[in-house]
């Protein structure tokens, strides 16, 4: 499939930049994480806050839908979560914002060594492919509790 | 808190108060070294380098480090000379910083020290990062006539000999790893290795033990009592230490040479990602 158009946007704004400019912008990213942790008063159709074997610290990923369906991904970072995991949070809370979780399960994750570059994808930096994994299972388990419930209640109709 | 004096070699271990006072001094260079490939770029000491474990130290088609030329060529580059103190700091407890060491000891350069805690001591101590790119007048470093391979570096033949002969093997991954439960390292995504277990006949000692919470390395008394009286090793004993790719064996690897004085320890920076998917290569497992 196309990359949503948000994504694209980055995507084709890496693809532009030397390698100096792309760890510059990189970095860039990695200082806006903050801003995509969640808002005071903010609610959320899901949260997932958990510390998984294969990342240094504790992440959580939070998702809200809008009234036509669009999803919309907030992420707190532990500080011991690597750079570029934190430059991966700001860049997918933006490219994928709006977009259904069902979409969201069928981003390839190939844009990664496009946006990241290809030194810096190696041995101990793996981890930049993380977040957006954590990001298509809380799309996954929000997609799974939507057809529960209709199929509760057609059952409930039926009866 | 002071570094303890009853190191074999206390003078290559400095405080962050240490580094602190010498940040300008002529004859030092500061060099951070991590695994966060982008952490140096988000802020470092003021006037340190950066040398990357993987785009400076290793050779990019063979799987060795680089060639005397191009160690050479990186010192000048960052205006080090052969009588230049090398302070090497950075994340992860100083695995890093001890493996560009390391490396540089391979080359000869013996001008070394660690700053204790490394980087995030440096932080919770609030000491200054700066996001400014130091400029060195490049220097001129005389190419070493070879690569000390054989002092400190061991070999999957080596690593074998050692097994073979019941010679000290230090296993420095955690306990998971060494008993062959997992395969990667606690909180790190799979790094293709085939089998679990350990080089036949290898203690498991892990990193961890040598350090505290803060990263500091332990006193002289803690880690005599972990390596001498609780292991057996002696201070002739020839020793190789190896983990998945030789960055926390190099920890250990400072721990046992410079802090305890062993003489003839070895760096199996093969490791694990070798020996577990070689062929014909026998393993053990502890489950």
């Amino acid at each position: 499939m196309s990359y949503p158009h948000k994504l694209s946007a980055i995507i084709e704004l890496f693809a532009g930049l030397s390698d100096a400019e792309k760890r510059e912008t990189l970095i860039s990213y990695a200082d806006q994480a903050r801003l995509q942790e969640p808002k005071e008063g903010e609610h959320f159709d899901l949260e997932d806050v958990r510390k998984d074997e294969e990342c240094t610290d504790t992440v959580a990923v939070f998702l809200r839908l809008d009234e036509k369906g669009g999803g919309h991904f907030r992420v707190t970072l532990g500080p011991q979560v690597q750079t570029l995991t934190r430059a991966m949070s700001s860049i997918l809370c933006k490219g994928l914002d709006g977009i259904t979780p069902a979409d969201v399960l069928s981003i390839p994750a190939d844009f990664v060594p496009k946006i990241v570059g290809v030194e810096l994808v190696r041995l101990r930096s793996q981890t930049v492919y993380y977040l957006l994994t954590r990001m298509k299972g809380v799309a996954k388990v929000w997609l799974q509790r939507q057809r529960q419930s209709s199929l509760e209640k057609d059952d409930a109709v039926s009866e | 808190m002071s570094i303890d004096t009853n190191y074999a070699h206390p003078e290559a271990l400095v405080s962050t108060a240490w580094v602190s006072e010498h940040l300008k001094d002529e004859g030092i260079r500061i060099i951070e070294s991590n695994e966060d490939v982008l952490l140096y770029d988000m802020g470092h000491l003021p006037g340190a380098v950066h040398i990357d474990w993987q785009r400076d130290l290793q050779d990019h088609t063979i799987r060795d480090y680089i060639q005397p030329e191009s160690f050479a060529a990186l010192c000048s580059k960052n205006g080090i000379t052969p009588d230049t103190t090398c302070v090497f700091y950075g994340d992860k407890s100083n695995w890093w910083s001890c493996y560009a060491l390391w490396v540089f000891r391979l080359f000869g350069h013996d001008k070394v020290k660690v700053m204790d805690g490394g980087r995030d001591k440096w932080i919770a101590e609030g000491r200054p990062l700066t996001r400014e790119l130091p400029h060195f007048t490049a220097s001129s470093y005389p190419v070493p006539p070879v690569r000390r391979d054989a002092e400190i570096r061991a070999f999957y033949d080596d690593a074998l000999a050692q097994s073979r002969s019941k010679l000290p093997l230090i296993d420095v991954r955690s306990p998971g790893e060494f008993n062959g439960q997992v395969t990667h390292m606690p909180e790190y995504p799979q790094e293709g290795v085939l089998r679990g277990g350990h080089i036949p006949g290898a203690h498991g000692v892990p990193w961890k033990q040598a350090v505290n919470a803060d990263a500091t390395f332990k006193s002289a008394a803690e880690l005599q009592k972990i390596y001498q009286t609780d292991l057996g090793l002696k201070p002739d004993d020839e020793i190789v230490a190896y983990c998945r790719i030789g960055e926390r064996s190099s920890h250990t690897w400072f721990v046992l040479n410079y802090l305890l004085g062993f003489k003839k320890v070895r760096n199996y920076d093969g490791s694990w990602t070798e020996w577990g998917n070689r062929v014909g290569a026998p393993i053990e497992k502890s489950l």
